[in-house]
């Protein structure tokens, strides 16, 4: 879960809310101010902004473990990473997060829904749903390796006691994506239950029940009341899982450290691999400039969309 | 029309049951198979449930590998580093929110930045400053680039220009300095804020790997997760010693999640819709 956990924010279309009152342009508050926003200010600056710097400038000079005298490359870098795993990488990122997309927040919403309903309970059982969200993401996926090991792993287990053909599933072509996928969705799905049921609750009861009233039925009441009501927070909870999908590592380091042969190494175990394993920093920093494009692409992206269905509300 | 209700109700506990089921059964799979024998964890033909619980078989993984230090590593990474994001998050939240002063809007762009830049993009550069600043396999290279928190800032200063301006007016009237305004009047309002994002920030630190991963590369330096890792890949398929490690990193995050429930929900609801 890392530092997505919290998630991004819809930040900026508020950023600018309310004037401070009559200017106090007193000294001592100046630098009281100055005092209070300096470590936020200056440790972003030296550790993000300068880090990004470098990762741009970097990423268009050779790089290697034994390069002492860097040149410029231009683009090498780039159609290097493209040609040489990297373009794989970005297509398995892409898969896995689509399916991790479509897997925790059909999820979330499913399970939001029901906790929602109204039964007499129910709405006090969120708490096992984050269990595995904050619990160390590397202990849980050894879980699912034990769970998912040839022969004697339970999976495998339950397969040949149903007759069914058995298979390695982490170091299979076909299947180890799906077993990574399974066990991501299974950590994650469940900030997608807490969030849309927040979302649901977003939804003024009132509404639903002239919606009742009217003799609308549930699926009616969702179709024509909650989900259009609940459309920023649906564009909210994508970004937010994009993104974590879109940065998914620990489970591959873990459970598949890539393989078989690039079938489960996404766009952020390669920069991991080719900046610390094979020391080709050259391609790895054109990845993650890959990376750092495509989130503010969704970030803007959130920025834009958020802001058209607040306007169309 | 009771009996469709009805109905409908059970297939609501139904689906609920299923879905908690298949969050807990691996947890408790987890700690069946720590609790089985070498020969039964690696038997395909042994029954599912261990003839005898091993229980010695933590004792044995705790044994194998310096979890007192991983833990110790974990904590005063995951404190320090909470703590810092707090702090830091409090007061430039303030003086965002209710101090005037030049630059302020330069500022805060400069600050919310750095939630535009993914860490895993920065991965390496990260790694070759950390370098030259000597910092590798250090505590003040695990916490120090951890402290900035573009999300602690944004959030405070969100709770702060909800606050009453006239509170800190009254104070100043009084005669109190801005520093007192601060520490006496508005603070303290923080303190349910400061609580809901304390608990998911530490759980965050405590559970981060990558970072650790490229800062750190010593077993003394390793945190928990880093050192359970290096664990699995030194016992590869003795299932039943890494999941008594796996045990042991995870029944003390799972006591505090349970205990502060409502604070994780509140906090990762904070974080991603507002």
């Amino acid at each position: 879960m890392g530092r997505q956990v919290a998630g991004r924010t819809g930040a900026a279309p508020r950023a600018e809310g309310t004037r401070p009152a009559r200017r106090r342009g007193r000294r001592g508050t100046w630098a009281l101010a100055y005092a209070f926003v300096a470590p936020t200010v200056v440790l972003t600056v030296l550790f993000s902004l300068v880090p990004l710097a470098m990762l741009l400038w970097r990423s268009l000079y050779s790089g290697g473990v034994f390069d002492f005298a860097p040149r410029f490359v231009g683009l090498e870098n780039y159609t290097g990473m493209l040609a040489e795993g990297g373009g794989q990488a970005l297509g398995v990122t892409g898969v896995y997060t689509a399916g991790f997309v479509l897997l925790t927040m059909g999820a979330g919403l499913g399970l939001g829904l029901l906790l929602n309903s109204g039964a007499p309970g129910v709405a006090r059982v969120r708490a096992p749903f984050i269990i595995p969200l904050v619990v160390p993401v590397v202990a849980t996926a050894l879980i699912w390796a034990n769970m998912f090991a040839p022969q004697f792993g339970l999976v495998n287990r339950l397969l040949g006691a149903l007759r069914l053909p058995q298979a390695d599933f982490l170091s299979s072509p076909g299947l180890a994506l799906l077993a990574v996928l399974t066990f991501g969705a299974w950590q994650f799905f469940g900030q997608n239950v807490i969030l849309y049921v927040a979302a649901l609750k977003s939804v003024p009861r009132d509404v639903l029940d002239a919606a009742g009233v009217d003799g609308a039925g549930p699926w009616r009441r969702f179709r024509h009341v909650q989900w259009p009501m609940m459309r920023r927070h649906t564009l909210l909870i994508w970004v937010v899982t994009t993104l974590t999908g879109l940065q998914t590592f620990t489970q591959i380091y873990v459970l598949t450290q890539g393989g078989p042969d690039g079938a489960t190494s996404t766009a952020l175990y390669y920069v991991y691999n080719e900046g610390f394993v094979q020391f080709d920093t050259g391609r790895a920093n054109a990845m993650g400039v890959a990376l750092f494009l495509l989130s503010l692409l969704i970030t803007i992206a959130q920025l834009w969309l958020v802001g058209r269905a607040d306007r169309a509300r | 029309m009771p009996a469709s209700l009805a109905a409908r109700r059970a297939l609501v506990y139904l689906l609920l049951g299923l879905a908690v089921l298949v969050v807990a059964f691996p947890l408790f799979w987890m700690a069946v198979s720590a609790l089985k024998t070498d020969a039964e964890i690696v038997n395909p033909a042994a029954p599912l449930w261990p003839a005898e619980l091993q229980w010695s078989n933590i004792g044995r993984a705790l044994s194998q590998a310096p979890f007192g230090r991983w833990y110790l590593n974990t904590a005063i990474f995951g404190v320090a580093a909470t703590a810092g994001q707090l702090t830091s998050g409090l007061l430039a939240g303030y003086a965002f929110a209710l101090l005037d002063f030049p630059g302020r809007r330069l500022l805060f762009v400069v600050a919310l930045s750095g939630l535009m830049v993914p860490f895993s993009a920065i991965i390496v550069p990260m790694s070759q400053l950390l370098g030259d600043l000597g910092w590798l396999n250090t505590y003040q290279g695990l916490i120090v680039p951890n402290i900035a928190s573009g999300l602690g800032a944004f959030l405070f200063r969100q709770f702060f220009l909800g606050t009453p301006r006239e509170l800190g007016e009254a104070a100043r009237l009084d005669g109190a300095s801005e520093l007192r305004v601060f520490l006496s009047v508005y603070a303290p309002l923080a303190r349910p804020m400061i609580a809901a994002l304390a608990i998911i920030l530490f759980l965050q630190n405590w559970n981060n790997f990558l970072f650790p991963l490229i800062v750190v590369n010593t077993t003394d330096m390793s945190v928990l997760s880093q050192g359970l890792s290096v664990f699995h890949s030194q016992f590869a398929t003795q299932y039943n010693l890494i999941m008594a490690a796996s045990l042991i990193t995870i029944v003390p995050v799972l006591l505090v999640a349970v205990a502060a429930q409502r604070h994780i929900i509140e906090g990762i609801t904070l974080g991603a819709l507002d």
